[in-house]
């Protein structure tokens, strides 16, 4: 990065139009930018990759102002910035597209495109129609978009309201007299393919008068589109590529770095033994909201991984195996037992276990102690009768504390106190101390949690399979996926599409599923 | 398993701290008690301005009148502590007492037990109302106050229906060791009974889970909506007591003879530092709650506080007690 050691201002037409330095961010207990450098040039599309937890989510958000780095440092054209809210960094020319979009569905295109900003769309507190049809229209021109600026904006198709939200974001062009700096965070994750492509056409666009920053997961894509492609991982850069003649799996490698000879995974600890003779769990033609048809099986001490993207329904697939999201048609057996799916309490009652991704919204109860957490579900195990005794629950609470060694200075304490990893954990235990535990489905066990807590989850995965539980795996990361399953489904716009065996010393490369799953 | 392959979780001591902050603090231990202290000061300060007003008579008199109001408040405080809201409870009570007056002369001592039991079956049809159509209890609640005092004044043709029968409540004015009513010990017996039950069960974390986040109880599968059907069933039954204590002391029932004890109800919760946003309280917080929210009526005349101005000091005492007893550290959002 020769831009570093030149002084931009002396050469003003090769200024870059963003530069990041040094970037540190902590949260407790993670680094989620251990000192990051970018450089995005003048009129350039630049790709961000990186994994699940590699840091660009707060990278980003650290450019539009909703984060506050640690230390390091942001240049816009030249100059040091300090970005405290989203509007100080649209004066600096600085917009997001958000990837969850942002805009007010009962509300008009032309009043979307001018919120916040209205100008001389208002007059005494009074909308002026005339004027923010203008101020809206000018906006979609420049993307050369032919939505109608007085269309109610749930009346607009996904693809339509990212151009809306391209066409706001573009705004910021009043703001400053520089071409600005677009960033688009996982445009693509919930998009067709045809509109994929008037995508890619408007980034091209974009790219005549403004700097754009891409972000996606899909590699090809990114390499289609972007000039150059920078890769994070483990909040750090780890370089940058031009993607004239790369390969996505010259990507991947940078993203995943050198896996090494440690094995993360504890792939060691995995036991073959004969399948026995019926599986476990049999999901026959399951279909919901969100999926339809999906057969599945898992036997007693297999781990079965689910991949797919943002989009293909296996995060419903798996709440829908505990009961907490209704299920349309379809039969699920646990051991030859018809499941009962119409609540929670059924699929609990058959020794199923779910954690949920949400670890601090569904996983836990923060303001709880650690012991109410852990024996929130298998209330017997604390009980004589309907009573809860205190020693009873002591004992086995200590017991299983010692066992996942969770570090708590006391089981009364409140979980929230915790972290991540000792919260996970306990809400692990809970579907583990009465040990009739037969199905655990995992939905992003690992996620928020740093390198060494995420080597305990797994090493807790591999001996409760051992142990004969059949477990579903909803990974954080291809690799993560890869690393845990003995099989994995592919699934694709709600339907499980593949099945690849991935035994130990067998295992498939990230590339291979990706492209099974677009 | 001792393969050497696994990691030592111990080895990475310092990857993470195990506890991002301390036990409580000093503060947050006197916070917990504020209710209490408040109760305290008050009496303190009633007695300060007019001696005479911490005599036997007065004490009696004033935990005497409080008995209703404890018993409405701590049933209503389960339905809180679930993370909803009651506002039904003083219409039904009225409604109760319609009941009461009513079915005395054909059921006699039968009629405390009858009326009850109604209440709290109309309590968990709200309840039901609540989980089965998804309606936010606030909103049930709301309809159900208004069908409730609507049913009262049509049954009762609008107007008290007095209480000929005296003999089958005449054991609520007696008085259990010499001085303290009967009606406030009923109140006290209830707040313990249940307070006991919760405490022993597995209630209390079914309670609690449901009140401070619904989805991760329902989805480590407690029985949610069973939990908050049983609160809205012992709401709707409290209700019912508290109208048999009111329709034995006023010798009648009367359809709108409940409908101003709403608002001190829910002041007593949340004066007892009960959450309104769920989880977090108790009825022994409530029942405090209730003995503030009454010296306040009582004591406030007493010591020649002008009625304009008795409504003026009632409020502002409440905000205030509220803002020292909600302990902020457990309630995350301040709704």
């Amino acid at each position: 990065m020769s831009a570093v050691t030149t002084h931009p201002q002396e050469s003003p037409a090769t200024v870059n139009a963003l530069e990041v330095r040094g970037l540190v961010k902590h949260y407790p207990g993670v680094k989620a930018l251990d000192g990051v450098d970018l450089v995005v040039k003048q009129n350039e599309v630049l790709g961000l990759a990186g994994e699940n937890g590699a840091g660009k989510s707060t990278l980003l958000k650290a450019l539009v102002g909703l984060v506050r780095p640690d230390a390091g440092e942001i240049w816009v054209r030249g100059e040091k910035v300090r970005l405290r809210s989203v509007v100080d960094a649209a004066d600096h020319g600085i917009g997001m597209v958000f990837q969850e979009q942002s805009l007010v569905p009962n509300l008009t295109a032309a009043e979307n495109i001018v919120l916040g900003s209205e100008g001389a769309g208002v007059r005494r507190g009074v909308y002026r129609w005339d004027t923010m049809r203008r101020l809206a229209q000018e906006q979609l021109d420049k993307i050369g978009s032919h939505i109608d600026p007085l269309a109610r904006t749930d009346s607009l198709s996904f693809a339509e309201r990212q151009m809306v939200e391209i066409a706001k974001v573009l705004r910021i062009e009043e703001r400053t007299s520089h071409p600005p700096v677009i960033i688009l965070d996982e445009p693509t994750s919930v998009l067709e393919s045809a509109e994929i492509e008037t995508l890619f056409t408007q980034v091209r666009r974009l790219r005549e008068f403004a700097s754009v920053v891409f972000v996606s997961h899909r590699l090809d894509e990114v390499l289609d589109v972007c000039d150059r492609v920078s890769v994070l991982r483990g909040g750090q850069s780890v370089g940058e590529v031009p993607t004239a003649g790369a390969e996505p799996a010259d990507l991947h490698r940078m993203m995943i770095g050198s896996t090494g000879s440690d094995d993360h995974y504890h792939d060691g600890l995995a036991e073959r033994s004969d399948e026995p003779a019926r599986p476990r769990l049999v999901v026959k033609n399951l279909s919901g909201r969100t999926f339809r048809d999906v057969d599945l099986e898992v036997h007693a001490g297999e781990i079965v991984g689910i991949v797919g993207v943002h989009g293909s329904g296996r995060e419903d697939v798996c709440r829908a195996l505990f009961g907490a999201e209704p299920t349309l048609a379809g039969e699920v057996t646990l051991d030859g037992e018809k499941l009962d799916l119409s609540g929670t309490r059924g699929a609990v009652a058959s020794g199923v276990g779910y954690v949920p991704a949400e670890r601090k919204i569904e996983g836990m109860v923060g303001p709880m102690s650690v012991a109410d957490n852990m024996m929130l579900t298998k209330q017997k195990a604390r009980c004589t009768g309907p009573m809860v005794v205190p020693k009873k629950q002591a004992t086995l609470v200590d017991t299983w504390i010692e066992r996942l060694s969770i570090r708590t200075p006391h089981r009364g304490t409140q979980i929230g106190r915790l972290s991540g990893g000792n919260q996970q954990k306990v809400v692990l235990a809970r579907w583990l101390v009465a040990g009739d535990i037969r199905l655990l489905l995992l939905d992003h066990p690992t996620r928020g949690l740093d390198i060494g807590a995420r080597s305990e989850v797994y090493r807790l995965m591999r001996e409760l399979a051992n142990s004969g539980v059949a477990t579903v795996l909803l990974a954080d990361s291809l690799e993560e996926a890869i690393g845990m399953s003995d099989r994995i489904i592919v699934m694709n716009d709600g339907r499980a599409t593949k099945e690849v065996s991935c035994p130990s010393g067998g295992k498939p490369t990230p590339l291979d599923l990706v492209k099974e799953m677009v | 398993m001792s393969t050497p392959v696994i990691a030592d979780p111990v080895a990475n001591p310092a990857a993470e701290p195990a506890v991002v902050t301390g036990a409580p603090t000093a503060a947050q231990r006197v916070t917990s008690f504020m209710p209490v202290i408040a109760l305290v000061a008050l009496l303190a300060a009633l007695t300060i301005a007019d001696p005479d007003f911490l005599t036997q008579r007065s004490l009696t008199a004033a935990v005497r009148t409080s008995a209703p109001l404890v018993v409405l408040a701590a049933g209503a405080t389960l339905v809180v502590l679930c993370g909803g809201i009651d506002l039904s409870i003083a219409a039904l009570c009225s409604l109760s007492t319609v009941f009461f007056a009513m079915w005395l002369p054909d059921l006699g001592g039968l009629t405390i037990l009858a009326v009850v039991a109604a209440a709290g079956a109309i309590g968990a049809v709200q309840g039901i109302a609540h989980v089965v159509l998804r309606i936010p209890s606030f909103v049930v609640t709301l309809g159900g106050m208004s069908i409730f005092s609507a049913i009262a004044l049509v049954i009762s043709d609008a107007g008290p229906i007095r209480v000929i029968d005296r003999d089958a409540t005449a054991w609520l004015n007696l008085y259990v060791a010499g001085y303290v009513p009967m009606s406030f010990f009923v109140a006290v017996l209830v707040v313990a009974v249940v307070s006991l039950v919760i405490k022993l069960t597995p209630l209390e974390s079914f309670v609690r889970a449901t009140g401070y986040s619904e989805s991760a109880a329902r989805l480590a599968g407690t029985p949610v909506d069973a939990v908050k059907v049983a609160a809205f069933t012992v709401s709707g039954a409290c209700a019912g007591l508290a109208a048999v204590m009111l329709a034995s002391r006023n010798f009648s029932g009367s359809p709108t003879m409940a409908d101003n004890l709403l608002l001190p109800a829910v002041a007593a919760i949340v004066v007892g530092g009960t959450a309104i946003t769920g989880g977090h309280g108790s009825l022994w917080r409530s029942l405090t709650g209730a003995l503030v929210v009454t010296l306040l009526r009582v004591g406030l005349p007493i010591v020649g506080v002008p009625s304009a101005w008795e409504q003026i000091l009632y409020g502002a005492i409440i905000v205030a007690a509220v803002a020292l007893t909600l302990d902020r550290s457990k309630v995350l959002i301040i709704k």
